[in-house]
């Protein structure tokens, strides 16, 4: 015979369990609510309702091709958001498990900037009072450069894309796997925003050598197809 | 006697004039353009013409990429990429010594230092002069990387130009030279898909690729399979630095030098940016 008291004991410390058992059960639930009223006021994807099918150049290491893709993607109306958000979704495709191209996950692009070609400097204007601030008057200066850069058409910008550094470190070293990124990315701005013709990159708003090791980031990229089908030469 | 000494004084001016007016012109355009800074003095003695051919046909260099310091990239966590691209230059090297090939490569242990100055590293321009200076009939720039399968085959971005221009920039001295070394992209490929070596061959903007005045490519050596310890395998190793040593022999006979201007009428140095 089990003595009473432990008897009470016993179902004592059952409903104990128990009680806690609800008592956890809804802290959960309740946390789980706060966090996810919490994500569903962060801004995942950028606040435009109409979706619309944009081409990804999409690189795959195993064969060193670079394929078009559409994605059906929301996107802002103007250029340079525009392309940010275009080069944040094909990094995000990399991200993904099983990628054919993996990247590291996370903010890849911390702005792009777009400047029309030639690119042209800016000189005070020595002629012009100063303004009501105190600032003085600038007036634009064509480049003295015979190398400057010229557009194939009017109305030709030139992209700067500002990588972070955080992507540029956390970037498998290769020349494959950096030409293929940066192929992916001027094939996907080249297939979307067409006045875009050249493209440069720099890392943290710095210049940097390369991605990570081998791909040049000091030269100017010009604009193109980069769509590679995996080669196989000719028969000799 | 003094009249004589005046004329003698007179002819020498004259001929030191005559001299200093030809000398600019007997600068080869791989030395006024594509040289770095530690070119070699212009010559003295009177050239008519460039040399007809721009490169040694029996000379190769190998460009052991990394090296002191630059690791390369992390193979895995015992390999690193300089000890891979060393070790298969080093194969590549006896390989290509053994058919009669001069071998030249920009460093032949783990610094990279420029010859005779052990505390100064290698620039990228560095390797690029030396290359520049062996005149060689092929430049194969090693490296190796843990993604992807076989041998990737890259060839400079630049568009090709027809022949070389007086005074070309030094970052886009390898236009004159792309067509070339796409055939020597093309030779190599071939050689490489008949041993069933599996292969990529595209185009890149890997430094110092773009200043070589030579058929040059980029070669990145990946793992035979998915296997990255196979990357430090000899055999591996070996039976890729056969392919491409016997390739060699056959491209050593086909390489064409682009086509140069006339000493005597330079054409204006090209202005154009980097496509």
């Amino acid at each position: 015979m089990i003595p009473r008291h432990q008897r009470i004991l016993f179902w004592c410390l059952f409903v104990c369990i128990v009680a806690m058992g609800v008592f956890l059960f809804l802290e959960r639930k309740r946390a789980r609510d706060r966090i996810g009223s919490l994500a569903d006021a962060t801004p995942i994807d950028a606040p435009y309702s109409n979706t619309e099918s944009v081409t990804l150049d999409l690189a795959s290491d195993a064969d060193g091709s670079v394929t078009a893709t559409t994605r059906p993607i929301a996107l802002p109306d103007e250029i340079a958001p525009r392309a940010r958000a275009l080069l944040e979704h094909l990094v995000a495709e990399y991200a993904l498990p099983g990628s054919p191209h993996p990247l590291q996950s996370g903010a890849a692009v911390d702005d792009v900037f777009l400047l029309p070609l030639p690119v042209i400097g800016h000189a005070i204007d020595t002629t012009a009072k100063p303004t009501a601030s105190g600032g003085n008057t600038t007036i634009p200066v064509a480049s003295t450069d015979p190398n400057a850069l010229q557009p194939q058409t009017t109305g030709g910008e030139l992209a700067v894309i500002n990588l972070r550094s955080s992507f540029v470190n956390a970037h498998p070293s290769g020349v494959e796997v950096e030409s293929l990124t940066l192929l992916s990315m001027i094939g996907t701005l080249h297939a979307n925003l067409p006045q875009i013709e050249q493209i440069r990159f720099l890392v943290d708003g710095q210049q940097r050598e390369t991605l990570a090791g081998h791909a040049d980031l000091l030269r100017t990229y010009p604009s193109h197809d980069t769509t590679i089908a995996a080669t196989v030469p000719d028969a000799p | 006697m003094k009249p004589a000494t005046s004329a003698l004084a007179k002819s020498a001016a004259i001929l030191l004039a005559l001299a200093s007016i030809s000398c600019p012109a007997q600068n080869s355009p791989a030395q006024t353009s594509a040289a770095p800074a530690t070119s070699p003095a212009t010559p003295t003695h009177p050239a008519p013409t460039p040399p007809p051919t721009p490169f040694n046909r029996s000379v190769i260099l190998l460009d052991p990429a990394h090296g002191g310091l630059d690791s390369g990239s992390r193979i895995s966590e015992s390999i690193v990429e300089k000890d891979v691209t060393l070790t298969f230059a080093f194969k590549l090297r006896s390989l290509l010594a053994a058919r009669g090939f001069s071998v030249v490569m920009t460093r032949d242990n783990d610094a990279a230092t420029l010859p005779g100055t052990p505390n100064t590293p290698l620039t990228l321009d560095d390797r690029a002069g030396i290359a520049n200076h062996a005149h060689p009939v092929a430049c194969l720039l090693l490296h190796a990387t843990a993604a992807g399968a076989g041998v990737h085959l890259y060839s400079s971005e630049l568009d090709a130009t027809p022949g070389e221009t007086f005074g070309s920039p030094w970052l886009t001295a390898q236009a004159a030279w792309v067509t070339q070394s796409q055939r020597l992209q093309k030779n190599l490929a071939q050689a490489l898909t008949r041993a069933n070596v599996p292969l990529v061959l595209s185009r890149a903007s890997v430094r110092p690729v773009d200043s070589l005045t030579c058929p040059a490519l980029v070669v990145e050596l990946a793992p035979a399979g998915g296997d990255n310890t196979t990357l430090i395998e000899g055999g591996y190793q070996q039976h890729v630095a056969e392919v491409i040593a016997t390739a060699l022999v056959f491209w050593q006979n086909q390489a064409q030098p682009p086509d140069r201007p006339d000493s005597a009428t330079p054409t204006p140095p090209v202005t154009g940016a980097q496509p």
